[in-house]
């Protein structure tokens, strides 16, 4: 890698006539640059013909940076690159992902020390109990009855995977202690011991659904990549602290759906189509937010089927229609007896009743909010609409992008865009739900590394009023401190315009905390912190929501990411 | 190779060393500024400056007594290396006079009692010391701690159990003329402070424990008074270390510490003594007389003490909750820095030791022998029974002490081995340089 910087600079001026001529074969063959490159290859090496082929597409980016940057190319210097440098010295890349999912189960583990969603508060406990509840109701009562039952305590609310993991995690238990999961008897039940095995169920099907699936992902996706930044992209994706404060801190199995979805990705990156689909669907009869994604996931099986020709596309459709209604058939078949039964299923799952927003939320409808009270101006028919609507138009452009061109590039980004509008402009949104747009930006942290760390920086803010609710503050401020931490390498490649909202969005935040520590809200507005989180984070989320608009339609037509890695000493 | 990625290992292993993390901000106890202190007394060794570092050590001893097991390697370094003119040749028994510098020694003594009279002297003076005394030296404790640490002792007591079963089931005792003590039988394991008394086997007291602790001592002390380099010198802190760790009179578990701690610091030095370390500066690599190199067998030994006094400080945490933070911090030590350490072993070591294993030659593990790979492995099974498969099978209260000594025997097998395999290792580098002089 190293031979590529001084050999562009060293012929500047013979690659830029190169490029005058011919810009598509420069960024798609080697051919026609081939004799630029030679002439500087062979002082490095004498089969300067195999280098030619495989610093193809590092010529390409550090030719874009010299024109548009003059030689200057940024350079991402992390520490956990600097980690998986002596991992690879050591000859330890065997074990490194072994390490890395240690580290990462001691520290959810460490986070988990601390309460949960409704610790010790009777009488309606929290998402704690809810899970408890389900574990209870699944392993007591006949399956017919798991969505009609009318205990008016926690209702089981998700679809029926989250049942059937529920029903096993029950059956366990039960097994472990009779106590813990007795039917009636142990609502709002307590005690150290079943909190260490509710943890250990979150923490165990993370590891087996999430963390294996984000291993699987990075190497897919930097497949011809060196192997420090597979790692370091591991590292940073595991150490992503929203995820690591819900599920471990606050109580729900997210990493569950979103291991599912990242697994229809890595299926959908190998090319294995109706697998992917199959994972997708798993995702949505495990928790209906896995709808947030749908869109993106449509488009691009839509967008290749109709790359196939006429007969390919039916056949595709066909099959990819048939896996569909198979896996979710198969998952609600206990309902499909009655209608009766599959609405009363559906009317639990989508609860449309319970209003535009919950507590506070950073999206949009809770910003406007702020001035028009929406709630009050239309009846919850119309909002249902209107929401429904405005999230259909927001993630339009990029879901038609995406059939236009089914690249699995797009793909990614369409799944940001389309769980962005989701979280902003739909209906009945919870804050934590910025952890489904989170995936898929985390995902990316190589490839938009300072943008990346700034939503999640942004995102885990949003979350913080509840996790100050539910006495997680020290967690909070360790585990994104430490994200903020690993990740302040990505600073130096941002362009001005991003450093410079870096800085304010950490002062913000900053000070906001500050403040809220120091100073008690007035009397008139005793939300006003809570408040101002929800603005600010819907603010950027809608910059965000922008930018990622922008970049879906231009990723295509800029260079590859513009940074080096900084094993570049080590090669020269 | 080179030094900077092996002072990183260091770096870690004394940092993120699970002992000090579990036992002071788990268990809470404020040793990681004294090893602070003591690290920084080592380095001041290693640079030369002697009085500062005994001035250092009598602080420490002043804010730790535990600190005497290593006290008598610094009074033979101090008192050869300082109070005699160093010509670096062992010194002829004619000239030990000439050789004597009076006012240096004057000078370190003025200054360590000075020390002490600052710590001690409002106790002198109010004349509570025989008070303050009998509260740090507890001699009326047992021989061993509430639950064995992982020493001799611990053995011994695991063969006085064993020799009770079989005496009192077995008609072996009628042929070797053997006597139950039955007082006995009721204490030692039942996590009580008091005496210890043995059932078949001799009992043990604090007079034995001394002279054995001094015993073991002894050589080491030799020879760094015979020759005094700061790498006789840290070898020899970590062995005294060990012998007052291993035959100690109630010993705590938590004193592994010291043996883990000082031995990290003496591979560092072994480490940067190391000849392809390259342009690494510092004070471990500015090496005058060419001394040992890093040694698979330097690197077994220490890997294994480690594995085994941890996994013998796991007792001391013994909630649920602790448990897979106790394995984790543990197990991720042993993986980084024993695998970074692996790849620290010169190529091709010039010692007189070449001991690679002809096959796996990638694990971390390639060095070790097959009981020692055995002794690694058999850690999972037995902490697996000890943590989960014991409760299953007997329940919180029925038989509460197996557990804890299968722990403390299966920790003082490895602890002693280990210990045997780094004395051997000391004293045969010592010996070879010795040979390598004299040509």
């Amino acid at each position: 890698m190293a031979p590529a910087t001084p050999r562009t600079k060293g012929n500047k001026a013979k690659a830029t006539i190169t490029a005058k001529s011919s810009t598509t074969a420069f960024s798609t063959s080697s051919s026609s640059s081939s004799p630029a490159i030679d002439h500087g290859a062979s002082r490095f090496s004498s089969s300067s013909s195999t280098i030619t082929t495989s610093t193809t597409t590092i010529t390409n980016s550090s030719f874009y940076n010299t024109t548009a940057t003059a030689g200057k190319a940024p350079k991402l210097n992390l520490s956990v690159f600097r980690y998986s440098n002596w991992l690879e010295e050591n000859q330890l890349k065997k074990t490194a992902p072994w390490i890395a999912v240690a580290v990462a189960i001691l520290i959810r583990f460490i986070v988990g020390l601390g309460p949960y969603s409704g610790y010790a508060t009777p009488p309606r406990f929290g998402d704690y109990e809810a899970q408890r509840h389900w574990m209870e109701l699944t392993i007591h009562r006949p399956i017919k009855e798991w969505y009609s039952d009318k205990s008016k305590w926690w209702d089981l609310d998700y679809p029926p995977l989250t049942a059937y993991v529920s029903w096993i995690c029950g059956f366990i238990g039960d097994k472990l202690n009779p106590e813990w999961f007795a039917w009636e008897t142990s609502r709002g039940f307590e005690s150290p011991d079943a909190k260490i095995y509710m943890r250990a169920t979150v923490l165990i099907l993370e590891v087996i659904v999430y963390m294996s699936s984000i291993i699987v992902f990075t190497n897919l996706w930097f497949a011809n990549k060196p192997w420090t930044r597979k790692h370091a992209a591991l590292i940073l994706i595991l150490m992503q602290p929203g995820l690591i404060l819900i599920d471990s801190g606050h109580f729900q199995y997210n990493a569950v759906m979103l291991g599912l979805v990242a697994w229809a990705v890595n299926c959908f990156l190998a090319d294995q189509d109706v697998l992917g689909s199959v994972f997708f669907c798993l995702a949505l009869a495990f928790k209906q937010m896995g709808l947030y994604f749908a869109p993106a996931v449509f488009a691009y099986l839509l967008g290749k089927s109709f790359r196939q020709g006429f007969f390919g596309c039916i056949w595709k459709l066909i099959k990819l229609g048939t896996t569909v209604i198979l896996t979710l058939g198969l998952m609600f078949y206990p309902w499909m007896q009655s209608q009766e039964e599959i609405l009363q299923v559906v009317h639990r799952i989508f609860p449309v009743f319970r209003g535009l927003y919950q507590d506070k939320v950073a999206n949009v409808w809770c910003a406007v909010n702020v001035a028009i009270k929406l709630r009050e101006m239309f009846d919850i028919q119309e909002l249902v609409r209107f929401s429904t609507l405005a999230t259909l138009l927001s993630f339009l452009p990029s879901v038609l992008h995406l059939i236009a061109k089914p690249t699995k590039k797009g793909l990614i980004y369409g799944l940001i865009n389309s769980s962005l509008s989701f979280f902003l402009l739909s209906f009945q949104v919870h804050e934590k739900s910025i952890l489904i747009p989170m995936l898929p930006i985390t995902l990316l942290i190589l490839d938009e590394p300072a943008v990346a760390s700034l939503f999640v920086t942004l995102a885990t803010f949003t979350m913080f009023p509840l996790l100050k609710q539910e006495l997680l503050l020290l967690q909070y401020f360790v585990v994104l401190g430490f994200w903020i931490w690993l990740t302040k390498g990505t600073f130096s490649t941002a362009s001005k315009l991003l450093q410079f909202l870096s800085v304010v969005n950490l002062l913000v935040i900053t000070s906001l905390h500050v403040a809220e520590f120091t100073i008690s809200p007035p009397a008139r507005y005793p939300d006003i912190y809570a408040v101002a989180n929800a603005l600010w984070g819907a603010g950027g989320f809608t910059l965000f929501w922008a930018y990622f608009n922008y970049r879906q339609f231009t990723f295509v037509n800029t260079p590859g990411t513009g940074f080096r890695v900084t094993k570049s000493t080590k090669l020269a | 190779m080179g030094n900077r990625p092996l002072q990183k290992i260091i770096n870690w292993s004394l940092m993120l060393n699970p002992g000090l993390l579990m036992v002071d901000n788990m268990h809470f106890q404020y040793n990681g500024f004294l090893y602070g202190i003591m690290i920084h007394s080592l380095v001041d060794a290693k640079q030369g400056k002697l009085l500062r570092s005994g001035i250092l050590f009598a602080a420490l001893l002043n804010f730790k007594h535990i600190y005497l097991y290593i006290a008598p390697s610094y009074f033979a370094f101090l008192l050869r290396a300082y109070c005699f003119e160093n010509s670096g040749n062992s010194i002829r028994a004619r000239s030990w006079i000439s050789a004597f510098r009076p006012l240096r020694f004057i000078t370190l003594g003025v200054s360590v009692i000075a020390v002490f009279a600052a710590s001690l002297g409002p106790f002198i003076v109010m004349n509570q010391l025989p008070q303050l005394a009998s509260r740090l030296f507890p001699f009326k404790r047992g021989l061993c701690h509430s639950y064995w640490a992982a020493n001799f002792w611990a053995l011994y007591s695991f063969a006085d159990r064993v020799m009770i079963v079989l005496v009192s089931k077995t008609p072996i005792g009628q042929y070797f003329n053997l006597s139950l003590d039955t007082a006995a039988l009721e204490a030692t394991t039942r996590g009580l402070v008091g005496n210890t008394a043995f059932g078949v086997l001799p009992t043990v007291t604090a007079q034995h424990t001394l002279i054995l602790t001094v015993l073991l001592q002894i050589p080491s002390l030799i020879s760094v008074f015979r020759k005094p380099t700061f790498d006789r010198f840290i070898g020899s802190v970590a062995l005294s270390a060990f012998a007052s760790f291993l035959a100690g009179w109630h010993v705590h578990e938590k004193a592994i510490l010291l043996c883990t701690v000082t031995m990290s610091v003496a591979i560092a030095n072994l480490v940067g003594a190391s000849p392809n370390s390259g342009s690494g500066a510092g004070a471990f690599s500015e090496q005058k007389n060419g001394a040992g190199l890093l040694t698979p067998r330097d690197v077994r030994s220490f890997m294994i003490v480690s594995l085994a006094g941890y996994i013998g400080l796991w007792p001391l945490f013994f909630t649920r909750e602790e448990t897979p933070i106790k394995v984790l911090i543990t197990l991720i030590w042993f993986v980084v820095v024993g695998s970074g350490l692996d790849q620290c072993i010169p190529k091709q070591p010039k010692g007189p030791s070449v001991e690679a294993g002809p096959s796996s030659a990638k694990s971390m593990l390639r060095y070790y022998t097959t009981l020692e790979r055995l002794y690694v492995f058999g850690c999972v099974p037995v902490q697996l029974y000890v943590n989960l498969i014991h409760e299953a099978i007997f329940g919180q209260e029925k038989l509460a002490f197996l557990p804890l000594m299968i722990t403390s025997v299966y920790a003082a097998v490895g602890v002693v081995y280990g210990w045997l395999l780094y004395s051997a290792a000391y004293f045969s580098s010592n010996k070879a340089l010795d040979k390598k002089k004299t040509r």
